[in-house]
């Protein structure tokens, strides 16, 4: 799944807004408006499900197992092959750490903006679910914290899947 | 009619599976999470072992589709029943199944004893149903963060072969052919790992089909409004437990108290306890238990008809 534009260009953009527009002899304005930021900071400190997944290492651990097995999967792994994996499983791992309530702040893209150019069917998103249950078997998660962990993910299927 | 579209239906099937689903249909190999598509019912409709659910048979997701082929075998006190069903799943979105009963009667025989229905020694009864179901709301799997069920409305189209019971549904009066109506909700608590169903039925079918539809007891011909519900338990990536419940309609005990018979053809609620394993996204396992009921209990001496379920299903 892809959700973030790589950090170069996220900052180009940014750069751009905050150039402003000033005129010369025109009160000075105030700097245009570049793509909306997204910052998400979790409303609890630490939940339940935060600490069921291993909190941070434990995110970081399946995270970095999901990346690197949805990189090679034969129907979605391409993908991904344009995104630095590093940085990718960093923001992940903020989205992830946000979405179960951990002490995090995920400032990247929103799940539509990153995804709308992507052309994602159901057969995809239900192919990157089954990448990230296997990733979570490995790490040995109980089903339950899975399926809570699903709960929290699911509803992201409206903004990433664009073809019905 | 029914037989040519099950041959016909049975010989695609099997073209599809000998190519692989070819290139032109787009190959149900990833599609669905394991078990939400449900296992196949009697009826042939997927869903629990004895009730439709709102979900769509097979793998098959969005843009793809799938199928299933399935064989069910019950056992009670009295009464056998074998099922072999097939379904087509499109797109996510309309259902399409095959069923055919073959219920094993036995002690109808006895019924001779009351009038000369010329019942045989081990009768049997068959049952086919053609199941059409669409999926015309809501999203069971993925919306956890709604209350809103996934629904379907569906009908089953059924013709029972009595064989030498024949004469005994002529005596009730009752039709060869009959269509249930059917609209299901379904809904997956992702969270809790939890799948409950209910499903309102509208039928005119006596023991779901196999004695009959309809009766002629003036003011026990209509169709009645039957609710049926299931839960269903995710234990892990492969098993669920569950439980089923089915109201039945009751419509044959006024005529056969009329006949002076007394309760022997009351009908009764259908229930079950199962366990599904599904090992591989190809292939599931159901064991049950299950409750039928009184079942004719004027030539059973009144007992319920409980006893196993075993049900095997390859999915594609």
């Amino acid at each position: 799944m892809k959700t973030l534009l790589p950090s170069a260009v996220l900052l180009a953009l940014m750069s751009t807004g905050m150039a402003g527009a000033q005129t010369p002899g025109l009160p000075p304005q105030a700097p245009a408006a570049g793509p909306p930021r997204n910052i998400e900071v979790s409303a609890t400190q630490t939940s339940a499900l935060y600490v069921a997944l291993g909190e941070k290492a434990g995110i970081a651990a399946l995270v970095n197992d999901f990346v690197d097995h949805v990189r090679e999967d034969p129907l979605i792994g391409v993908m991904f092959q344009h995104i630095k994996p590093a940085h990718l499983k960093g923001q992940l791992g903020d989205k992830i750490c946000v979405a179960v309530g951990g002490p995090c702040v995920y400032d990247g893209e929103t799940m539509k903006g990153a995804h709308t150019d992507l052309k994602i069917d159901r057969v995809r998103f239900n192919a990157m679910v089954e990448v990230l249950q296997a990733s979570m078997r490995r790490q040995n998660i109980a089903f339950s914290t899975q399926n809570q962990l699903l709960a929290m993910l699911a509803p992201m299927h409206r903004d990433i899947i664009t073809v019905r | 009619m029914t037989q040519t579209l099950f041959r016909l239906f049975r010989l695609s099937l099997l073209t599809l599976a000998a190519c692989g689903l070819c290139a032109s249909v787009a190959q149900a190999e990833t599609g669905k999470l394991l078990l939400t598509g449900g296992v196949s019912s009697i009826d042939g409709a997927a869903g629990g072992g004895l009730t439709p659910w709102a979900v769509i048979g097979s793998n098959a997701t969005e843009g793809q589709v799938g199928g299933t082929a399935a064989l069910t075998r019950v056992s009670t006190q009295d009464y056998g029943l074998t099922v072999a069903s097939a379904a087509l799943g499109w797109h996510d979105r309309v259902e399409l199944s095959l069923a055919r009963q073959d219920f094993g009667a036995s002690p109808a025989y006895q019924l001779n004893g009351i009038a000369p229905f010329g019942v045989a020694p081990d009768a049997h009864i068959k049952l086919d149903i053609i199941g059409l179901k669409v999926r015309v709301a809501g999203e069971a799997v993925l919306d956890s963060d709604r209350w809103m069920p996934q629904i379907a409305v569906g009908l089953e189209h059924k013709r029972v072969r009595p064989g030498s019971i024949g004469s005994v549904l002529d005596f009730l009066g009752s039709k060869r052919e009959g269509t249930d109506l059917y609209v299901s909700a379904t809904k997956l608590l992702l969270g809790q790992g939890l799948l409950l169903n209910a499903t309102l039925r509208s039928t005119k079918a006596n023991q779901n089909g196999l004695l009959g539809f309809g009766s002629g007891t003036p003011g026990k011909n209509g169709r009645s409004l039957q609710p049926e519900f299931s839960a269903a338990c995710l234990l892990s990536s492969q098993f669920a437990v569950g439980a089923e419940y089915r109201f039945k309609p009751n419509k044959l005990e006024a005529l056969g108290a009329a006949a002076g018979l007394g309760p022997a053809l009351r009908e009764d609620d259908w229930k079950d306890i199962f366990v599904a394993w599904a090992p591989t996204k190809h292939f599931s396992l159901t064991l049950a238990y299950v409750d039928l009921g009184r079942i004719v209990p004027g030539i059973t001496a009144s007992r319920r008809q409980t006893g196993g379920y075993l049900s095997a299903q390859v999915t594609f």
